[in-house]
């Protein structure tokens, strides 16, 4: 599914390695915690996937097709196959809830009878039905990152990116994105997901990847966030 | 595609930066407008030389006291020389009604001749207009009836290259401005790219085609190229209609300036428009490529 092999990603401002000879694999369907302090390496992690960026050594793997070398054109098409979820929504905001998420769909070409249909079904799976034509502003930060977690599950990616989803919200609405998160990985999705919050990671006991100056230092099924803790 | 989506983000951008888009608009207009003129004193400058250099070449104008004789025996060498092509006698009488009909715009200049002033002369065409010394050498100045030969290439070519000199200021300046339009399209682009990055970057990121991102910032720019192309053929038109056939009427009544028809407006507009498109898009299309990520 996923699969990183002796990668390096070197930025050009800095000495240090951003990830130094990881190397890793992610089956299809697992949910991954991807742990570590800031500057750990776990944004590059993730923008290695998305193909945001190139590694300086090693193969990045990703539904059975190899990154480095992919032409620019099939960037888009591997893209259509992920979800992303950030820390700070990342909402349009003058657009509602539901052409948030229908955004998404038409920006590939999706056709209207699909959009009208899907957008509802999705907003109801991550339980804002009746709020469809709210504003982001009108909404609370736990709905709003809702929206963006279905304008990312809408197209039905095969893998859910979430860097720090719950790291603007309080722990109980955090509970929330994380049962949804667990319900979507449920339906086959892979989800990984780089979290702070130790209080979701111990309790989920899901695997976990710590990522310590750029190398993986652990890689536990059904982990904690740290020993000791 | 889905054009109504396109066609919103094109006016959203439009409208966002109303100021840039203006300033674009009004420099690619005064570009394309310059080009046009340019195009059009080209136009000019090729009717002219139609109608000067193919009516006359040589003009070998008689003294006042010239015998029968001697004009006759002009007419009989020219008739023999194989240098000459053609060429045509035009007597005191008709050089006057030629004089007041060039002038009927000046009737001061008209009344002040006489129309005795005015000295009668053969109007020759050369095979080849450059061996003009060879036939001058034929009819010395001052002798038998002949009063003076005058190469009227030779002026013609001063008053082209003053038209060309015209023509070629006028297309410098507008190539200096095109720079002006093109480095003001690629600012407006990445700020107008700046302002939508919210919109670009979840494009990016849930796969939408490079083409699909980047059509409404080349969309927008060929707009603004075509408005200011719009503008720059409006500019044309009212100069012809207020300045070119207002003030310049006379000369062109008399034959001395060919008018500026609608025609050839007609046939540069098209011109103006494609480069006024071509270029913006073009630019757009460059400046998203080398300073924006898409």
């Amino acid at each position: 599914m996923i699969e990183l092999q002796h990668v390096t990603k070197l930025y050009p401002a800095s000495n240090r390695p951003a990830l130094d000879d990881v190397s890793t694999e992610i089956d299809k369907g697992e949910f991954v915690f991807l742990i570590g302090s800031s500057g750990s390496g776990k944004s590059t992690f993730l923008r290695l996937l998305l193909k945001e960026d190139d590694p300086t050594r090693g193969t990045v793997t990703v539904n059975g097709k190899t990154l480095n070398g992919m032409s620019k054109w099939q960037v888009p098409k591997l893209r259509r196959s992920m979800g992303c979820v950030f820390q700070d929504f990342r909402l349009l905001r003058n657009r509602t809830v539901a052409e948030n998420v229908a955004f998404a769909l038409e920006v590939i070409n999706k056709p209207h009878r699909t959009i009208k249909r899907v957008v509802p079904e999705v907003l109801e799976m991550v339980g804002l039905d009746g709020k469809a034509n709210r504003l982001p502003h009108e909404l609370s930060g736990g709905e709003q990152q809702r929206v963006a977690i279905a304008r990312a599950f809408v197209n039905r990616p095969l893998v859910l990116l979430a860097d720090e989803p719950t790291g603007n919200l309080d722990p109980e609405t955090s509970e929330g994105i994380m049962l949804l998160l667990e319900r979507i990985n449920r339906t086959g999705t892979t989800v990984i997901m780089a979290t702070h919050d130790y209080h979701i990671v111990d309790s989920m006991r899901r695997r976990v990847i710590e990522l310590n100056g750029g190398q993986i230092t652990r890689d536990q099924s059904r982990g904690v966030y740290g020993v000791g803790r | 595609m889905r054009v109504n989506f396109v066609l919103s983000e094109v006016a959203t951008g439009l409208r966002r930066n109303l100021t840039m888009t203006v300033a674009m608009i009004l420099t690619t207009a005064i570009s394309l407008g310059l080009m046009g003129t340019g195009l059009l004193i080209a136009g000019m400058i090729s009717d002219m030389k139609e109608i000067y250099y193919d009516k006359v070449q040589v003009s070998i104008f008689l003294a006042d006291g010239v015998t029968d004789e001697q004009r006759s025996a002009i007419e009989t060498q020219l008739a023999d020389s194989p240098e000459v092509a053609s060429y045509l006698y035009e007597s005191k009488e008709e050089a006057y009604e030629r004089f007041r009909q060039q002038f009927s715009q000046q009737p001061e200049l008209v009344e002040n001749t006489p129309p005795d002033a005015l000295p009668e002369s053969f109007r020759v065409e050369l095979v080849n207009p450059e061996r003009y010394a060879v036939v001058a050498a034929e009819f010395p100045n001052g002798q038998n009836g002949v009063d003076q030969v005058r190469d009227e290439g030779d002026f013609l070519d001063r008053l082209f290259s003053l038209l060309n000199g015209a023509r070629n200021a006028t297309i410098a300046v507008a190539v200096v401005q095109a720079l002006a339009a093109l480095l003001l399209i690629s600012n407006t682009i990445q700020l107008a790219a700046f302002n939508r990055r919210n919109e670009t970057n979840i494009m990016r990121l849930v796969g939408a085609s490079r083409w699909y991102t980047q059509l409404p910032f080349i969309l927008e720019a060929a707009l603004a190229g075509l408005i200011g192309a719009l503008l720059a053929v409006g500019g044309l038109v009212l100069t012809k209609v207020l300045f070119v056939d207002k003030t310049l009427a006379g000369p062109i009544k008399a034959g001395i300036i060919p008018p500026v028809d609608w025609g050839a407006i007609a046939t540069i507009s098209p011109i103006i428009a494609a480069a006024g498109v071509g270029l913006a898009a073009v630019a757009a299309y460059v400046t998203l490529r080398l300073y924006v990520r898409l």
